[in-house]
């Protein structure tokens, strides 16, 4: 199991409130101490009986991700990543019964009334109860902690694609040129598309709120299953920028105006030129999958952005698809390659480490493997955190 | 009838929907017995969109796009295939299991299976593991196939196959796909096929009903 030992001087640079509001040198800075940053708060909360409840009480849900950062030895406060909150909350909001959201898909498209209700619910402050404890955890970050308080948000067109039952076809089909005025399975995903900018922007009101200096916006959709690399050839991309960048510049734009980081997630399989529309966000770091050669991404992003992944978390479960050794050594020489190329470089899990029941003395090793990369000199005393979240 | 069938297997393969509904009913109207159709207008313009997908050539969307050009042909053969009294000779119990309502991977499944002429009974997303043998003793089905996109969800799939073994189902094949899934896997759990791709399922599938392509 990881030690519970935190390098402070590590931190004292970073997050005191003195230094808010934070900025892009703040991820380069870390990415030149060869840091590795393992995303897996859940995995820190599961190891609780009551898991379930910790997620609805803020505060102990926000010693909790306290407790993963200090585990991890990273600055940065990582909460759980669910990508399923903002989909709760806007079906909830229109009176869809909690027992049926997980499975709800939009027959027709909302109309403009429905989106209005929408938003000014949210903005008056009708989260559900996951959604409230999230941002308590957050303020327990940012009032009690060194830490970074991270928030946490899914991507817009992910949240359009859990809307709707078949996304892909309309997807394409508005690649074709179909247009929501003569197509109403397009007119269904660019409303759905609205409707998401449109509860991620509150969600992210009240994470900035409660204190997020930065916010990691998962993007998983934004791929090549969802948006055709041939039709990305054909249109120039045009589609992908349509629809993915300009929702998620919207996003950037909020978060620039609060002058708090943008993290921008997409463990999807991607085409370059996918790639490089990230870039354009303008994100202080971009987390990409394994199925990405970072290497080669190093030329293709901007040296201002920092390259944060991308060990195969999805695999950490296995016995044998990947060994703890083996772990430590393409982190290791993942590292290694990154700083030949000079690019700014965090290692880091390629998705969230998710728990998988039976597999936990696994993942942690494959953890610990990858916390074990970075383990040259490091300045500074080491004090001992108490891991008790209770 | 030859062009007619030749066009059709483009109309499907580039997922002319409207094109392929036209061609279909033209076939239909000259007397061409509705399970031929099938087999030499619809299933090769499946497989030639599965070949192109297994070699990168095309992406997700591109098959879906194909399969629902198939599916509206079928609009209009399903009827008369029923009335003929011809069913497909094999059929699939499908669905994601428990605990995970991911279900892209399982609908490219279910798509090509129905494109190679299986019967498919799709039985949704998060689906409790009885339901699985249920569903098969039910519609006499030949296979299971089960999909799993979260690697937090994979012990459901063993308590699935588990579930499969121990019921009254005897005989039946098991083939497990998805994201965090593998060979080796599938071996630990007892399944008995895995496939990396919904292309290869139909490979799979067939090889494990004892045919080939």
């Amino acid at each position: 199991m990881s030690q519970a030992f935190l390098p402070v001087s590590r931190l004292s640079f970073i997050a005191s409130p003195a230094h808010r509001p934070m900025s892009r040198s703040t991820y380069l800075e870390l990415a030149s101490q060869d840091v590795a940053l393992p995303i897996g708060a859940e995995l820190v909360l599961k190891q609780h009986p009551d898991a379930h409840a910790v997620l609805l009480d803020g505060p102990r849900l926000g010693r909790v991700i306290e407790d993963a950062a200090r585990r991890f030895r990273t600055p940065l406060a990582f909460p759980i990543m669910d990508l399923q909150l903002e989909k709760a909350v806007l079906l909830e909001t229109l009176g869809v019964p909690v027992a049926d959201v997980a499975k709800f898909h939009f027959d027709a498209a909302p109309d403009a009334a429905q989106i209005t209700v929408v938003r000014d619910r949210l903005r008056s402050g009708a989260l559900t109860p996951r959604m409230r404890a999230n941002n308590d955890a957050l303020r327990h970050i940012a009032q009690n902690t060194d830490l970074v308080p991270v928030g946490m948000c899914i991507g817009p067109v992910s949240l359009m694609t859990k809307l709707i039952a078949d996304p892909i076809t309309p997807i394409f089909m508005a690649g074709a040129g179909e247009t929501a005025a003569d197509n109403e399975e397009v007119a269904l995903v660019e409303t759905c598309l609205e409707l998401a900018v449109t509860v991620i922007l509150e969600s992210l009101r009240h994470q900035i709120a409660a204190g997020a200096q930065a916010v990691f916006i998962a993007e998983p959709a934004a791929n090549k299953v969802f948006f055709s690399p041939r039709q990305f050839e054909a249109d120039g991309g045009a589609l992908f920028n349509r629809y993915v960048f300009d929702s998620n510049q919207r996003i950037a734009a909020l978060l620039a105006e609060h002058d708090v980081d943008l993290l921008f997630h997409c463990c999807g399989e991607l085409i370059d030129p996918m790639l490089e529309t990230f870039t354009r966000l303008r994100p202080a770091l971009l987390s990409l999958g394994s199925s990405r050669d970072l290497v080669h991404d190093a030329k293709l992003v901007p040296d201002d952005i920092v390259l944060f992944g991308n060990l195969p978390s999805k695999q950490f479960y296995s016995e044998t698809l990947i060994a703890p050794d083996q772990v430590e050594q393409r982190g290791r020489d993942l590292l290694a390659a990154m700083r030949a190329t000079g690019h700014p470089f965090i290692l880091g899990t390629e998705c969230d480490t998710l728990h998988v029941p039976g597999c936990e003395t696994q993942i942690w090793s494959k953890v610990d493997a990858l916390l074990r990369c970075t383990c040259g000199p490091r300045p500074g005393p080491r004090v001992c955190v108490a891991t008790s979240v209770t | 009838m030859n062009d007619l069938l030749k066009s059709l297997n483009i109309a499907v393969e580039t997922g002319k929907r409207a094109e392929a509904k036209r061609l279909t009913q033209s076939l239909v109207d000259s007397g061409m017995k509705p399970l031929d159709i099938v087999e030499q207008g619809l299933v090769p313009g499946m497989s030639a969109i599965g070949e192109k997908f297994k070699n990168n050539e095309v992406f997700v969307p591109e098959m879906l796009i194909a399969a629902r050009a198939m599916k509206e042909a079928m609009i209009i053969l399903e009827p008369l295939l029923a009335q003929a009294g011809i069913k497909p000779k094999h059929t699939v119990i499908l669905g994601t299991v428990q605990g995970d309502l991911h279900d892209i991977g399982k609908n490219l499944v279910g798509m090509m299976l129905k494109g190679a002429n299986f019967g498919v009974i799709d039985l949704g997303t998060n689906v409790d593991p009885e339901k699985f043998p249920a569903a098969a003793l039910e519609h006499g089905a030949h296979v299971i196939a089960l999909s799993a996109l979260l690697t937090t969800t994979m012990p459901a799939m063993k308590t699935t196959v588990d579930a499969i073994r121990a019921s009254t189902v005897k005989g039946i094949k098991v083939m497990v796909g998805g994201a965090p899934i593998s060979q080796e896997y599938c071996d630990q759990i007892g399944a008995d096929g895995y496939s990396p791709d919904a292309a290869s399922a139909v490979d799979l599938a067939l090889r494990l009903v004892g045919e080939t392509r």
